[in-house]
């Protein structure tokens, strides 16, 4: 029991010791699996040469295998990883929905309908093998948009729709309905632009221009910036929108901030990497097991943490080491994430209505 | 009139309501009252008649349709939603469904109006979180998970909640609906020890007439075309709560705030004896539909007492003996 003397007051939540070690360990874990993650490929590299492909100037083969394929595509599974997993808390909480995810309620949907607007519909500028970075903006900023644009409307649906299955129900028709959308502006373009999309949709980890991977780590650095500040906000839509408003919080201030970070976040990696499923959704979940609390004063540091490892993982596992075939990256963040997903459904099925 | 306490809010010809479209649906008429600190009062009304919207509407959550509310002789609409949140905490029939959510967690996130940008608990709101939860005896329950928690222990960790939060007001709605009796008992119980110690006011809607009547300071009675205010005994005499009761088969009794139904009086019966026996012998025969004469003539009864272990019903006819109401209510209701 906690009293409310001075020498017991640091066991509060946030500077107990038990949380700074777990904070320490996934640190290292990550340090590890980044380390991992750059030493694994389909072309062997031995220890030393990775060491040395890093820290001297060799011009060697192997040198430009860590430098311009691993490492960035390393630090690209980092990011992406901490974006979607961000991104799922934060519909988590303010959707008060332990289903909710970019993914499964059509946010990644809503971004990739975007980008198809601008490379199915308006690019005649844009050549799908070398984006330049001008279109390389507009076609994160329509990604955007799509996901923010679906944010608002599951925000009108669940307003009226308070059932978390029927929910999610109405997401994966909205991904269906976008997907028919997209399957007509496909019909109706020409072959290059054709070619440019299809490309696209296929996008993974590894296809990223250093452009893009810049305009990535800006945005999403940008997304975790607004979650941090965004943490008191959080806390209080805890406890709905009645309650939150009574102990002082502006409600339409704080969905209008936490909308944008959300679809910037999923936003940004659905118009580089493609939609990429179940991470946004199951991370926050794991990390509440590990951390069993509601404050995003440790969540949120926690999901960033654990977001990062896990992307990093599913790359690990995607370049199945020792062999030289590449698994699709979102085939493995779902025969990750998707176990996760049954086990919180059976669970709530004792707490309805709880996450 | 002495004033011996500071007025902490009052209403001004209010009108609440809520708007569908662009029709205003206004729920209640002009309403004015006052609450003084320290009170405890209770909102009576029948279901559906705005009690809540009343209490949102208090609580800033919602737009009145006219009319003025005052927090400490300041307009309403003058306050932000923070300086608003310093002044009234309030408690819904909502039920927070949040697991892996402690009861510190809980009660800290009534701290809110004072905490920094990230919302760090400094020394400060800890005393107040853990004061908070003593006052509600809930100390104990700190590291408990709030989906853990019975439905009484977890309306006084709400109550903790905007004890944390540090306002002069606090509004609840149906703070002991879904209670049973010791846990409605216990709430009401911290209720009334926060408005006498803490000099907290507090406003709360109920159902339960008998409760209220009984530990509230004040009542405001809600009708449908107006607001009565005033201490329950006042409205007592007054006989204000007959307007509750538009149907003809509830009584409510003025003298002792209790109920009846009106039924057609099978006849008198007189109860001899004393005490406890003598009050609920009576009740008993009245719920078998006979009234209690005031004067003693056959039928009457006779109370077990000292000398006799039996309850004796005495006609012209002759005597009988029961040995429990039960049987004699049986006879009674067979005849």
């Amino acid at each position: 029991m906690r009293t409310g003397t001075k020498e017991n007051f640091p066991d509060d939540s946030i500077s107990g010791r038990k949380y700074n070690l777990i904070f320490f360990s996934l640190m290292i874990i990550l340090v590890i699996l980044l380390i991992l993650d750059i030493f694994f490929g389909s072309v062997s590299i031995s220890a030393s040469e990775v060491i040395r492909a890093i820290f001297t100037h060799t011009n060697s083969s192997f040198e430009t295998i860590i430098m311009r394929f691993r490492l960035p595509k390393a630090l690209t599974a980092l990011t992406v990883g901490v974006a979607l997993s961000l991104s799922g808390l934060q519909m988590q909480t303010i959707f008060r929905n332990p289903m909710a995810g970019p993914y499964v309620l059509g946010i990644s949907s809503g971004a990739s309908l975007g980008v198809a607007f601008v490379i199915l519909g308006f690019s005649s500028g844009i050549n799908g093998d070398s984006i330049n970075a001008l279109g390389n903006w507009i076609l994160v900023v329509a990604s955007w948009a799509g996901a923010g644009a679906i944010m608002i409307l599951i925000m009108i649906i669940s307003s009226k729709v308070k059932d978390i299955m029927t929910l999610l129900i109405i997401g994966i028709m909205l991904s269906s309905g976008i997907g028919a959308v997209v399957t007509i502006l496909q019909y109706f373009s020409n072959e290059t632009m054709l070619k440019a999309y299809v490309i696209w949709t296929m996008g993974s980890l590894g296809n990223l221009t250093e452009g893009q991977l810049t305009i990535l780590l800006i945005s999403v650095s940008a997304g975790v910036i607004m979650s941090i500040l965004s943490t008191k906000i959080l806390n209080a839509l805890l406890l709905g929108e009645n309650y939150a408003r009574s102990i002082g919080l502006n409600v339409r201030f704080a969905r209008g901030a936490i909308f944008s970070c959300t679809s910037i976040l999923a936003g940004s990696v659905t118009a580089f990497c493609g939609p990429i499923g179940f991470i946004g959704i199951a991370v926050p979940h794991i990390v509440r097991i590990i951390f069993k609390t509601s404050d995003h004063r440790l969540l949120i540091p926690g999901t960033i943490l654990m977001g990062g490892a896990v992307m990093l993982i599913s790359d690990i596992i995607s370049q199945l080491p020792g062999s030289e075939n590449v698994l699709p990256i979102n085939a493995v963040t779902s025969l990750i994430g998707i176990p996760v997903v049954i086990w919180v459904i059976l669970r709530n099925r004792k707490f309805s209505g709880s996450f | 009139m002495k004033e011996n306490s500071e007025e902490i809010l009052s209403l001004d010809s209010l009108s609440i309501g809520y708007y569908s479209g662009k029709t205003e649906n206004v729920l209640l008429p002009p309403l004015s009252a006052k609450a003084n600190s320290g009170e405890l009062i209770a909102v009576i009304g029948r279901n559906g008649i705005g009690k809540s919207t009343l209490l949102r509407t208090l609580a800033g959550l919602q737009q009145p349709l006219g009319g003025e509310i005052y927090y400490n002789k300041r307009n309403l609409i003058n306050y932000s939603r923070m300086q608003l949140a310093k002044e009234v905490g309030y408690i819904s029939t909502e039920i927070i469904k949040v697991s892996n959510m402690r009861v510190y967690e809980l009660v800290a996130l009534g701290r809110f109006p004072h905490t920094n940008w990230i919302g760090k608990i400094e020394f400060n709101d800890h005393k107040a979180i853990m004061d908070a939860l003593e006052k509600t005896s809930m100390g104990s329950f700190c590291d408990k998970f709030v989906s853990e928690l019975s439905d009484g222990e977890r309306q006084k960790v709400m109550i903790a909640r905007i004890l944390a939060q540090d306002t002069g007001l606090m509004l609840m709605d149906e703070p002991t609906a879904f209670l049973d009796v010791a846990g409605r008992y216990e709430v009401l119980h911290l209720m009334r020890k926060l408005s006498g110690e803490s000099q907290k006011t507090i406003i709360f809607s109920t159902h339960d007439l008998q409760m209220a009547i009984s530990q509230s300071d004040k009542i405001w009675l809600v009708l449908d075309n107006r607001l009565f205010e005033g201490a329950p005994e006042d409205l007592m005499l007054e006989g204000a709560f007959n307007h509750l009761f538009n149907s003809s088969t509830v009584i409510f009794n003025s003298g002792d705030g209790t109920f009846s139904f009106r039924n057609e009086s099978r006849g008198n019966i007189f109860v001899e004896g004393e005490g406890n026996k003598k009050y609920w012998t009576e009740s008993a025969i009245n719920r078998a539909g006979f009234t209690v004469s005031e004067v003693k003539t056959f039928p009457y009864v006779t109370t077990p007492s000292e000398s006799n272990n039996y309850w004796r019903l005495s006609t012209h006819t002759g005597m009988l003996e029961f040995s429990t109401i039960y049987e004699m209510i049986s006879y009674l209701g067979k005849k």
